[in-house]
């Protein structure tokens, strides 16, 4: 968690479009290849190349490269509508791009995939992938200890997949749950249902299902949004330790959560990643320099503040793209 | 047709027919421009609503069909008279020795009336048990039927266009076709009985089931659906997991609301010859018997109030 490979930063002329020609393009084409000095280093969790998301003439997201680590805790700062949700959704697959290349977990699941990803492997995939998104919506009409459960079905093999189904689940499984909740504070409220749960209850509870899930690489949106301060540090404890050897990357806004769950930030505006520093680098300056960038970003990209839910509102279902890539030639 | 399309310019021309100073229409006009478009567009249709109440009523009195008969009231006492004392009261109450005469005073026959009502309750208990399970096997076979068809025109499960297209026709013929109409055409198909009462609330409530299906399955939060299936979970668990639960109580109580329906609707299947309670109610309306009547309709609140009593308490829990 040292030397991490910064990429991306300001220097970047913003007004370069990248056009990997075609599709069949070798991957070390290209100048920011994140090749770098530390041979010992595993293989990536997330390789972004030369990315762009866009809706209609707006450019979400413009990703000149971005390298993640096994093990990384990072953060994504910056303004509403920077890109930070669209980035997410990017690396779970709920948004696809035509341009570049998107590297998730050894998986390219951007348009340089050779063969796209068949459903089990993009369900192999979601397994991995604990995602704690905006407005993360639980199954109403279950138990909090229900919902927390479904986070363990992709793990149940054999007879314990079956009951899975009916939701008739092992003791030791149950436990498990039940363990997830007490971690937040929710073993009183395991047996209420979802739907007459406060909203910070319901952000715990899908915190608590990550818990089951044990992905390798926690995406989370404002994991912390709706919470109190005791809670918020109950959350983050949980999500260090669920993500323990894997890796974690957070949105944040709350400037006191950032040491908590990072140890690297990237700061984005306007689409674009702006920065990319060690957590001590960061300082109040640098942020509010970030947030006021945001008003020079969206006199050029007016509509980019409202379009990125409609994105990814949609589910991850990668076989239709939803974002259709622009022409080449805008700038 | 032309008298409904005169009132929507007839809103305006009243407005500047009475503005003849010019600052007047000026003021009317900006009033008018202030109207929100939706809420002219409601008066509108408000309007065309009035007129068409008028023109049914003008015309109905134009052809001097909307009469009351020739007395009335005297009708309406008479009726409700009888009314008031159900012949269920009979079998505890009515005469043990009814003698019948002739005019000349000869006794032509003794009736036990108690032991007669008692008879005909038996035969109203069989009835109604034939009407209930004319509802039951109906609304069963009905929701069976739907299903599918409801999968079909369900709109965010995205069928082929010209399969749901059929569906929706299927299920739209259905839906206009009247229970009895489909009972008239298979009493003559399979004949008389409760057979064909039971295909004939079939194939009607098919319609209103598939409606029903696919509108709950419309109203789905696919984002929990989504975040389900986000983990990894497969399409059975994410299927068992997160829609059956959703939806499934929302079944059960469409299921309930038309079985409740189709009881009240059963209950006159008889009068074309598809069993039940129907059967009875058309030989006591063709007797004037009145009071019979008055034992059926009981019979029927009884049981359609209790029904939807239970129906409710069972829906409520599921919600």
């Amino acid at each position: 968690m040292s030397a991490r490979p910064s990429i991306g930063d300001a220097s970047v002329p913003t007004g370069h479009v990248p056009a990997p020609a075609g599709r069949a393009q070798s991957p070390a084409g290209h100048a920011q290849s994140p090749v770098r000095d530390t041979p010992a280093r595993p293989d990536p969790v997330i390789r972004l190349d030369q990315v762009q998301v866009r809706v209609g003439p707006h450019a979400l997201l413009q990703v000149e490269g971005l390298t993640i680590a096994p093990g990384e805790r990072v953060a994504v700062v910056g303004p509403n509508g920077a890109g930070k949700s669209t980035l997410l959704r990017l690396l779970s697959g709920a948004v696809a791009t035509r341009q570049g290349s998107v590297r998730v977990l050894g998986r390219e699941i951007g348009p340089q995939a050779r063969v796209p990803l068949t459903r089990v492997q993009w369900r192999a995939l979601r397994a991995e992938l604990g995602l704690v998104m905006q407005g993360l919506h639980l199954v109403p009409r279950l138990t909090a200890r229900e919902n927390v459960l479904i986070g363990g079905l992709a793990r149940l093999r054999g007879l314990d997949a079956w009951r899975g189904w009916v939701r008739w689940h092992r003791p030791e499984v149950r436990a498990q749950a039940d363990a997830a909740l007490d971690a937040l504070g929710l073993s009183a409220r395991a047996g209420t249902r979802a739907d007459r749960l406060s909203g910070g209850e319901r952000q715990k509870v899908g915190v608590a299902r990550l818990r089951l899930q044990q992905p390798r690489l926690i995406l989370a949106d404002e994991p912390t949004s709706a919470l109190d301060p005791h809670a918020v540090r109950q959350v983050c404890a949980v999500l260090r330790d669920t993500a323990g050897a894997g890796t974690l990357v957070s949105v944040l806004h709350q400037r006191e959560v950032l040491p908590q769950l990072a140890t690297r930030v990237i700061g984005m505006a306007g689409g674009r990643i702006v920065w990319d520093l060690p957590i001590d680098a960061v300082d109040d300056a640098r942020l509010d320099g970030l947030y006021r960038l945001s008003g020079a970003c969206r006199a050029e990209a007016t509509a980019t503040s409202h379009v990125p839910d409609p994105v990814g509102a949609r589910p991850a279902n990668a076989a239709r793209p939803i974002v259709h890539p622009s022409k080449e030639s805008h700038p | 047709m032309f008298e409904t399309r005169s009132v929507r310019p007839g809103g305006g021309g009243g407005a500047s027919a009475t503005a003849s100073a010019s600052p007047a229409a000026t003021a009317a006009a900006t009033a008018l421009r202030a109207v929100p478009r939706e809420r002219a567009a409601f008066a509108g249709l408000v309007l065309i609503y009035i007129a068409l109440i008028g023109l049914c009523l003008g015309t109905l009195v134009a052809a001097g069909d909307l009469s009351f008969g020739r007395s009335p009231w005297q009708n309406l006492v008479k009726s409700v008279g009888e009314f008031a004392r159900p012949s269920v009261l009979d079998v505890w109450f009515g005469p043990e020795r009814l003698e019948f005469r002739s005019d000349d005073g000869a006794l032509l026959r003794v009736e036990n009336r108690r032991a007669v009502e008692t008879a005909f309750v038996a035969a109203v208990g069989r009835a109604t048990w034939v009407t209930f399970q004319i509802a039951t096997l109906g609304s069963l076979l009905a929701a069976v039927l739907a299903l599918p068809l409801g999968l079909l025109t369900a709109r965010n499960l995205n069928a082929p266009r010209p399969l749901a297209w059929a569906a929706n026709g299927v299920l739209g013929t259905a839906r206009a076709v009247h229970t009895l109409v489909f009972g008239l055409v298979l009493v003559g198909v399979v004949g008389l009985g409760p057979t064909a009462g039971i295909l004939a609330i079939a194939l009607h409530s098919m319609g209103t089931y598939g409606k029903l299906y696919a509108e709950s399955i419309e109203a789905l939060d696919m984002a929990a659906i989504d975040a389900v299936r986000a983990t990894g979970a497969t399409p059975l668990q994410v299927f068992f997991n997160a829609v059956w639960p959703a939806v499934l109580p929302q079944f059960v109580g469409n299921h309930l609301y038309v079985w409740e329906f189709n009881i009240r609707d059963s209950t006159i299947l008889g009068l074309i010859g598809a069993g039940g309670l129907g059967l009875l109610i058309s030989e006591a309306v063709s007797l004037f018997q009145w009071s019979r009547l008055a034992t059926l309709l009981l019979v029927v609140i009884v049981l359609v109030m209790a029904f939807d009593a239970v129906s409710r308490r069972i829906r409520k829990a599921l919600l």
